[in-house]
């Protein structure tokens, strides 16, 4: 019935607080099953924006669905079907994690007796430390952990590995692919843009409570240009002559050629036909990075305070 | 970052860089403890002062309070208790005993582990102070404190008529009083990992300081000097006046002081040598209901002043007999207590519930401003993303506030009632004692409804509440004996009860304020569930 409905829909919504205006016009469309990236500098208003859909603040204006349902109103019946995790992980220093695993899991509407055990074995978490010996990953696992184990139709995270290492970082993206596997729908705020590469089948891009860009991460590249480096047996000849090929470079080697140029996606197999031609050696076809993405989505609008912009971007570079 | 590293002269500037910033981040908190307790102490000098204002007075008081050993226990043996400064020392004896070494607790707490465990230490450790400096700038802020609260003891006392030698000598081995334990929580903040740690283990040896001294003075033996306690006593300020005894926590302290900054110059940053035991990997059935839950958070409060509670009315109960005894010899000490005429016991259970209600609103009012802790830190934000409902939350704490107000208020008056009974002898107070507890319920909850409307409404306002309470308390504890009118009693909801048992229950006003007190609840349900969460 409400299958073909998105879980989140989200349109022009807009967010003050007091006078400042926090979101201004938001779109936001998740279908379900898919893993969604939501990305935007710090401060751009993606925890505003999860929180208004969680029935936590009040949407100013704008239309804002859960599950077909109005969050504001009806929020602890649509938590039923969710789980989620906070930016800021803040949990009960006198609790252990295990104790803190189950007094989430109370909250939430089910939970998965035996995913929790699993989980907390592949997160290496000891729940009987206490909270307030954790370091901050270690309590970014607890609520992972609980988000994870409970039976939601809809996982909201925010942030969720910004205190985790690369191992534990993979770890997650293992358990968000096994939970996506089983028809869980995700919403992913992130600045990390390898987890975001890495998780997410569409990507919306927000700056300043407004969002900027959102489609499919292929769409998205379908539109910049591609890296590609090659080493020919033969010299391929000048290329410039194909369509949507520029910064062409060629060098000569002993007895091989190393071109590098950039290329539409469109063009991109003609410029490789032209190689092969040549016979190729070695090949390196870069596809833009979600960084170049997300940059360029900045780069199109300067705003009228954009070290702001600037400042966050260089997060993003890390 | 060793000091070792540092070049000779970046020494004293790491220091001064450190005190600035200790100085900076304490300075109105230790504004609020010299302020704080300068009052308290000039309030009770000049309640002394007019109320035992000949000798014969005098005179009275101490047979009154040397009497037995009970008040030796509490206040401490008071040498030169025939005197004003002497009469000062005994009624400020209890409060002195705990607001001294906690100031010293707080301060260090606050500037060493505390900043520690919040990761901010190590970002200024990071730069060019040395290990050592904010243990040693923790201490001297805290001794800075120590020394113009000691310099606003001294001068009040010496207003109201004091000796000049008494009371410096007072104020110098109170403040040596409070110099040990800043001392000791310094040392104690490199052993545990929190600043929690702090606390409980110095609360710890102070209350083993308070037995030892009451040991001893009850039994007049050495007792009396192994406790910090002890040695402020033994300075006899209005009697002997034995300066020597300030070398005892001036060595004590500055030990104390010298072994945390030495450790803190050697040991690891966030380590310590007491760590937290583990605890169990899952939650209890209980744990994970609402109820049960919030009964978790709320419970160590409950148990506090729940301590408070049977503390004040045990002590006030067990000492009945010998109170009427004193008052019977000087009816000023009735009227310094605001009990006037009328059948004396009576009057006693009277004030004695006036101060537990004083008590059980302070519970009420800590357990509002414990939600918009867990609002304050994310916690509440977590809470409210599951199938919890906003009024299913506030209801279950709501429930709860109201069961540990019903516990603290019956098991203190049942305490109260059995040992007025015990004391005089006779089972005639005991109905009264517990029935007037539950009189003053209804103006308990007012304030209840008045935290949780601003906490529904603006919690950043919440500051309003304590504000009120201590208007409260004021008015509670000192407008009777210091003559208010009858409107600024009735500001406060616990005169309206109509101090019972002496008085008869104003069964009108109760309904009132229960009404009202409902009204206040409904009020901050209605504007919880329409604010938006995290509010600050």
């Amino acid at each position: 019935m409400t299958d073909t409905a998105p879980v989140i829909r989200v349109e022009g919504l807009t967010k003050n607080f007091g006078r400042v205006r926090a979101l201004d016009g938001l779109d936001l469309t998740v279908r379900r099953g898919e893993v969604h990236g939501f990305l935007g500098p710090n401060g751009s208003g993606k925890s505003t924006t999860i929180r208004v859909l969680l029935g936590l603040i009040k949407a100013t204006s704008g239309r804002v669905e859960l599950f077909s349902g109005d969050p504001w109103r009806d929020a602890p019946r649509l938590h039923r079907r969710l789980a989620y995790v906070a930016g800021d992980v803040a949990l009960w220093p006198g609790l252990t994690g295990g104790q803190c695993l189950d007094v989430l899991g109370s909250t939430h509407g089910a939970f998965d007796e035996r995913r929790r055990a699993d989980l907390v074995e592949q997160f290496q978490l000891n729940p009987t430390t206490r909270v307030r010996d954790y370091s901050k990953g270690n309590r970014q696992k607890v609520a992972l952990v609980a988000a994870l184990a409970a039976d939601a139709e809809l996982l909201v995270l925010d942030e969720p590995t910004s205190g985790l290492d690369p191992l534990m970082e993979q770890t997650f993206q293992r358990c968000v692919r096994d939970r996506r596997e089983t028809g869980v729908t995700v919403l992913l705020s992130s600045h990390i843009m390898g987890e975001v590469e890495a998780l997410a089948d569409q990507v919306t891009i927000i700056r300043r409570g407004r969002t900027v860009t959102s489609g499919t991460l292929s769409d998205m590249r379908r539109h910049t240009r591609t890296v590609v480096r090659a080493v020919t047996m033969a010299d391929p000849g000048v290329l410039t002559d194909i369509e949507g090929l520029a910064d062409h470079q060629r060098e000569r080697l002993a007895e091989l050629t190393d071109s590098r140029f950039t290329i539409d996606t469109a063009h991109l197999d003609t410029a490789i036909g032209r190689l092969h031609e040549a016979g190729i050696h070695t090949l390196t076809v870069t596809p833009p990075s979600l960084a170049a993405l997300f940059l360029r989505s900045y780069g199109e609008t300067p705003g009228p305070d954009e070290s702001v912009g600037e400042e966050s971007l260089a997060e993003t570079g890390r | 970052m060793s000091a070792l590293h540092l070049a000779p002269d970046d020494r004293p500037r790491s220091l001064e860089t450190m005190l600035r910033i200790v100085a900076r981040i304490q300075r109105r908190s230790a504004l609020t403890w010299v302020l704080v307790l300068g009052a308290s102490l000039v309030g009770t000098a000049a309640g002394v002062a007019a109320l035992y204002d000949t000798t014969a007075k005098i005179h009275t008081y101490a047979a009154a309070v040397t009497t037995g050993s009970t008040l030796v226990a509490i206040n401490g043996k008071v040498e030169g208790i025939d005197s004003l400064g002497g009469v000062i020392q005994d009624e400020f004896g209890f409060m002195v005993a705990f607001l001294m070494p906690l100031l010293g607790i707080s301060l260090v707490a606050r500037a060493t582990r505390r900043e520690e465990e919040c990761g901010r230490l190590e970002l200024l450790l990071g730069g060019r102070i040395a290990r050592h400096d904010p243990t040693v700038a923790a201490l001297l802020v805290t001794t800075a404190t120590i020394v113009s609260t000691a310099g606003l003891f001294a001068a009040g006392l010496a207003l109201f008529g004091v000796p000049l030698a008494g009371s410096v000598l007072y104020a110098l081995s109170v403040g040596g009083l409070a110099f040990v334990f800043a001392g000791l929580a310094a040392l104690l903040a490199q052993l545990t990992l929190h600043s929690r740690g702090v606390y409980t283990w110095s609360l710890i040896i102070l209350a083993a300081s308070y037995a030892l001294r009451g040991v001893g003075d009850v039994t007049n033996t050495w007792v009396t000097w192994l406790s910090p306690l002890g040695w402020a006593e033994k300075a006899a300020p209005f009697g002997d006046q034995r300066w020597w005894t300030l070398v005892i926590p001036l060595a004590a302290g500055l030990a104390l002081g010298a072994a945390a900054s030495w450790l803190a110059g050697r040991r690891d940053l966030g380590s310590a040598l007491v760590r937290g035991g583990t605890g169990p990997d899952r939650a209890s059935a209980r744990l994970r209901s609402p109820i049960g839950f919030a009964v978790w958070i709320h419970r160590p409060a409950i148990l506090g002043w729940l301590a408070g509670g049977v503390l004040l009315t045990g002590m006030m109960g067990a000492l009945s007999h010998q109170f009427l005894g004193a008052m019977a010899g000087n009816p000023a000490l009735a009227q310094a207590i605001g009990i006037g005429n009328g059948p004396p016991m009576d009057g006693l259970v009277a004030a004695t519930q006036l101060y537990l209600a004083v008590i059980a609103a302070g519970y009420l009012v800590q357990a509002v401003g414990t939600l918009r802790r867990e609002e304050g830190d994310g916690r509440l934000e977590t809470r409210l993303s599951g199938v919890l409902s906003r009024n299913r939350w506030l209801a279950s704490h709501a429930v709860v506030l109201l069961g540990g107000l019903m516990t603290i208020v019956l098991i203190s008056s049942l305490v109260l009632g059995l040992a007025t009974a015990l004391s005089a002898g006779d089972m005639a107070e005991f109905g009264p004692a517990l029935l007037s507890g539950l009189a003053y319920l209804p103006a308990e909850l007012v304030l209840a409804g008045v935290a949780l409307a601003v906490y529904g409404m603006r919690p950043r306002l919440f500051g309003i509440v304590w504000a009120g309470y201590a208007a409260m308390t004021f008015i509670a504890f000192l407008g009777p004996g210091l003559n208010f009118p009858q409107w600024a009693l009735d500001l406060s909801p616990t005169t309206q009860v109509g101090n019972p048992p002496m008085g008869a229950v104003q069964s009108g006003a109760l309904i009132a304020l229960s009404a009202l007190a409902g009204v206040l609840v409904a009020v901050g349900f209605a504007a919880f569930r329409r604010r938006g969460v995290p509010q600050n």
